[in-house]
């Protein structure tokens, strides 16, 4: 304690820092300072772990079969909702529904987001940059129903878009409630995500390799393919892992845009768990999703590593 | 509307009707309970459809009550379809469920039922009297009460039919209409219809779905728009249908808002369904009480007549006259000829089949 | 230089399609609020207050409102220190199993919002924490928890390592070292990371719909509700509040630290 009385004349931060600094010294030893990285994650970890108990019990109810009698699940375990889920063709056409639709937006997504943080990474004007900055965060800031309900207004049958049509003597287009118009939703919904994970990996980009290139006679186009693209690789990787698979659990876009009949695997989901009051089918199809999700993101982690996304420490 | 003419007198009349018939509910329901037994509660949630539906039920049912008891009606629009897994995780963890009332059709209050998460009825003073449609088909005593039938009548563009009402759903297959015709998501209130515009007859529900499979693959063709209740409305409004299978309030409220809407029974008839109100079991004491008060209340001449020609449906009061709108209206059967152009599955034909006709019917238009 | 200038052409005409692409919807959305009539259409019927005067009007509202700010305040203070204390640690730290780690945190993202949804309900439930509004609000940050790592490992990459190695030659003990250059350090990365999930947080209606009851209900649950009954111009108004709050969050976030520290590589 003489310590204390020593430095009493020092400020009261320092003081307080000291004292905080032995409570953790004593809460958590020099011995196990190699454990430090993991005593920061277990609260992330914790709160995830959360899902995961939700997961076990989605899990459980996979495992039994509806009663149509009492409308409970049954007590005996049973495969039959996932030989349900895989044999009907219904769940296989949306699965690929899905999955293709999640390919679609992610490419398209990533061609109309990479200009887009390219130019705002390197504009010279620091107004044009804000410029990009204001318009891309805005609409990310405004969530999905919001943004859907605004594509209704402008594609629907007497809206915006066929009000133009119409007005230069056109009969009026189907624009809504079919699969592009799920897609242009998606990809509306998707292009902030991808600008904000692809910009980091520009920035990284040294201006100097492109100039390089293009002074010994490449076209900018070959620049871009051979330059550019292959060094902003964490950020195609981190906007893809984000794009698609947000895409894919999507619920809203399919719902409200798609006119019910080009549900994705979300909306099948829901109406296991609502519509038919199966709980069991609409379990097992979640199972199903989850583990299409996770082995995308495992089979693009362990091959690409985890780009921009990455949580991790800067790989060098 | 009447409200805001003082001099009304029917205001008067229907006042006092409304709280004698609350205090007569009140003291024929619990024998040996006062009032002042089972405290009030605040308020006690309901489970409704909003739109036009929320609105009736608020001005027909909701605000009566309120100004008999002085208990408040908080209504919760939660769609009927998820607070069905929302009630019933509340009732099997021991929870004190999320709502007093739930407003709900008649097949998922009796699957529900079935499920035995729903309070019995059977001591509610009001029941007598009613039009046999209130009791529930195959269920014992009183699980749920029906409140009104409906029917999901065939609703049309008048403008897209300048040689009078389709005659037949068969006009859904017309080219002509291609991406203008719509049904609900799940094919509900047409999937027995289907079997019969396919060619087949009553008898053959549910065991012969065939036709009506064979129905909707047609359709398919002509690409329908799928929707709920609030969609139909927008799609009218937005001239993006010319034809729906739709409940009649849809309609009604489509067309009362201005935008040019009939309706008509086509020849192979339209589906002729109920709707209903039940409590969930675990409930405080006083709180269920009140809720079946308000049950009862429901089932008053008064709050029937105000609550059903606002939605516009046949009540389980019997001796209502129609709204004036619909007086001989197809979608408004009074007499037992009326019911014979349409077309009423029992609830448990429906709970035990409605599963795999919305599987079939997704299979084949997500398909 | 017609290279480049091609090359201009081609880039900016992409911007420029992405540029309507992601303001249409909005613009479109404040122009009908502004309706006398009442179907939401573009352009609108006359102009008038009506629907947003009759949305101030309304009790549910501003009780939905202040909840969803309640909610949203929750995830915000959960996430920081949860998002923050995880990205210094996966990108400072030696740790193994790194790439599982990473799948197991983009849980939130592979597993679908009904999903998750429903399992908090049960798991709520059974822990007899359901009904309340704060599980929302823990709710809400566990789906979005990506964000908050993310934006905050994007700080601590920007962060020169040698800042830490000097604070620690210096004989600055490891907290010390952490309080005092880690942490201001990554200050940029964790005020962007706590917006993002306000926002997010602001807006999400499927989670908060099956957490919620009629006497808790959010207000972007109470959208959703409403959408599916009869959609009226009210509802645009209701968006365009939405808007005006992105508008300050994107303000606040400039002021605070600049939009910019989006584009530090790493």
């Amino acid at each position: 304690m003489t310590s204390v009385k020593q430095s009493s004349h020092f400020p009261i931060k320092w003081r307080l820092l000291d004292a905080a600094e032995r409570v953790a010294a004593l809460v958590w030893p020099r011995q196990l300072h190699s454990y430090t990285g993991y005593l920061l994650l277990v609260p992330a970890l914790l709160l995830v772990f959360v899902l995961v108990i939700g997961l076990i019990y989605i899990g459980g109810y996979s495992l039994h079969e509806l009663d149509l009698a009492n409308y409970r699940l049954k007590e005996s375990f049973s495969l039959t909702n996932y030989y349900t889920a895989v044999t009907s063709t219904t769940y296989r056409t949306v699965v690929l529904r899905s999955l293709y639709g999640s390919f679609l937006v992610t490419v398209i997504t990533i061609f109309l987001a990479f200009p887009y943080a390219y130019l705002m990474v390197r504009a010279r004007e620091a107004m044009t940059r804000k410029f990009l900055l204001i318009s891309l965060f805005l609409p990310f800031f405004i969530g999905q129903i919001v943004r859907a309900y605004g594509w209704l207004i402008i594609l629907g049958k007497e809206g915006l878009l066929n009000n133009i049509v119409t007005f230069f003597g056109f009969s009026p287009l189907e624009l809504i409630y079919n699969y592009p118009a799920v897609i242009l939703g998606l990809i509306q919904y998707m292009l902030p995500f991808a600008v904000l994970l692809l910009a980091p990996a520009i920035t990284a980009i040294n201006r100097d390799m492109e100039l390089a290139s293009e002074s010994l006679g490449a076209h900018w186009i070959q620049t871009f393919i051979h330059i550019v693209l292959p060094m902003a690789k964490p950020g195609l990787i981190g906007s893809s892992v984000v794009v698609f698979t947000l895409t894919l659990t999507d619920f809203a876009m399919p719902e409200i845009l798609g006119g019910g009949t080009t549900d994705f695997i979300a909306n099948s989901i829901y109406d296991g768990f609502f519509q038919l009051s199966n709980s069991g089918l609409g379990a097992a199809l979640s199972m199903i999703l989850v583990t299409l999700g996770t082995a995308f993101v495992v089979v693009i982690f362990s091959i690409a590593g985890t780009g921009t996304l990455g949580f991790s420490r800067r790989s060098k | 509307m009447e409200n805001k003419h003082p001099n009304n007198p029917s205001l008067n009349r229907r006042d006092f009707l409304t709280t004698s018939a609350m205090l007569a509910g009140g003291i024929m329901l619990g024998p040996g309970l006062a009032w002042a037994d089972q405290k009030k509660p605040k308020e006690i949630i309901v489970r409704a459809w909003g739109g036009s539906w929320g609105d009736a039920l608020k001005a027909g049912v909701a605000d009566g009550f309120t100004k008999a008891t002085g208990i408040k009606v908080r209504l919760d629009f939660t769609e009927d379809n998820e607070i069905k897994p929302k009630i019933w995780a509340a009732i099997d963890q021991g929870r004190v469920p999320p709502i007093h009332v739930n407003w709900d059709t008649t097949t998922n209050a009796t699957i529900s039922a079935l499920r035995g998460v729903t309070v019995d009825l059977s001591d509610l003073s009001n029941l007598k009297g009613l039009l046999p449609l209130a009791k529930p088909v195959g269920l014992k005593g009183y699980p749920l009460v029906n409140t009104y039938a409906y029917v999901y009548v065939c609703a049309y563009r008048p403008e897209a039919f300048p040689d009078g009402p389709p005659q037949s759903w068969n006009v859904m297959l017309d080219p002509k209409f291609k991406r203008r015709v719509a049904l609900y998501d799940d094919g509900i209130g047409f999937n027995p219809i289907s079997v019969i515009a396919g060619g087949g007859t009553f008898k053959d529900i549910p065991d012969n779905m065939e036709p009506g499979y064979e129905f909707y693959r047609k359709l398919k063709a002509n690409k329908p728009l799928l929707g709920e209740d609030a969609d139909f409305t927008t799609w009218f409004q937005k001239g993006e249908i010319d034809l729906a299978c739709t409940i009649s309030v849809n309609a009604r409220a489509a067309k009362q808002s201005g935008i040019d809407v009939a309706w008509t029974v086509p020849k192979e008839g339209c589906k002729v369904d109920t709707d209903g109100l039940w409590i969930p079991r675990g409930l405080p004491a006083n709180e269920e009480y009140w809720a079946k008060e308000f049950i009862n209340f429901a089932l008053t001449k008064e709050a029937q007549q105000k609550w059903c020609s606002m939605l516009g449906l046949p009540p389980v009061f019997p001796g209502i006259d129609p709204p004036a709108d619909l007086v001989g209206d197809v979608s408004y059967p009074t007499k037992p000829e009326d019911f014979e152009k349409l077309i009423r599955v029992p609830s448990k034909v429906l709970v035990e089949n409605q599963p795999k006709w919305f599987a079939k019917f997704n299979e084949i238009f997500q398909g | 230089m017609t290279g480049t200038r091609s090359k201009s052409f081609v880039l900016w005409a992409i911007v420029w399609f992405d540029l309507i692409l992601l303001s249409l919807p909005t613009i479109i959305i404040i122009g009908a609020s502004f309706t006398t009539g009442d179907i939401v259409q573009f352009p609108p019927e006359g102009f008038s207050l009506k629907w947003y005067g009759k949305l101030w009007l309304l009790d549910d509202f501003k009780a939905a409102f202040f909840r969803t700010l309640y909610v949203s305040l929750i995830c915000t203070a959960v996430s920081i220190p949860a998002g923050t204390l995880a990205a210094i640690g996966l990108a400072r730290y030696r740790i193994h199993f790194q790439t599982s780690l990473q799948v197991y945190l983009l849980l939130p993202f592979t597993i679908p919002l009904v999903v998750s949804g429903l399992g908090m309900m049960i798991f709520f439930g059974d822990i007899r924490i359901l009904g309340q509004l704060w599980p929302v609000g823990i709710s809400l940050c566990i789906i979005n928890l990506p964000f908050m790592i993310w934006a905050v490992s994007a700080s601590v990459n920007g962060l020169d390592y040698q800042l830490e190695n000097a604070a620690a030659n210096c004989g600055a003990p490891p907290l010390q070292g952490f309080l005092t250059v880690t942490l201001p350090g990554v200050m940029p990365g964790v005020i962007t990371g706590a917006l993002l999930m306000f926002i997010l947080a602001f807006n999400e209606f499927l989670v908060s719909l099956f957490l919620t009851d009629a006497r808790t209900v959010t207000l972007p649950v109470s959208i959703y509700n409403s959408i599916r009954s009869v959609i009226t111009p009210d509802l645009a108004a209701v968006s365009v509040v939405y808007i005006v709050i992105a508008f300050i969050a994107v303000l606040l976030l400039d002021k605070l630290v600049g939009l910019e520290l989006f584009l530090k590589s790493k």
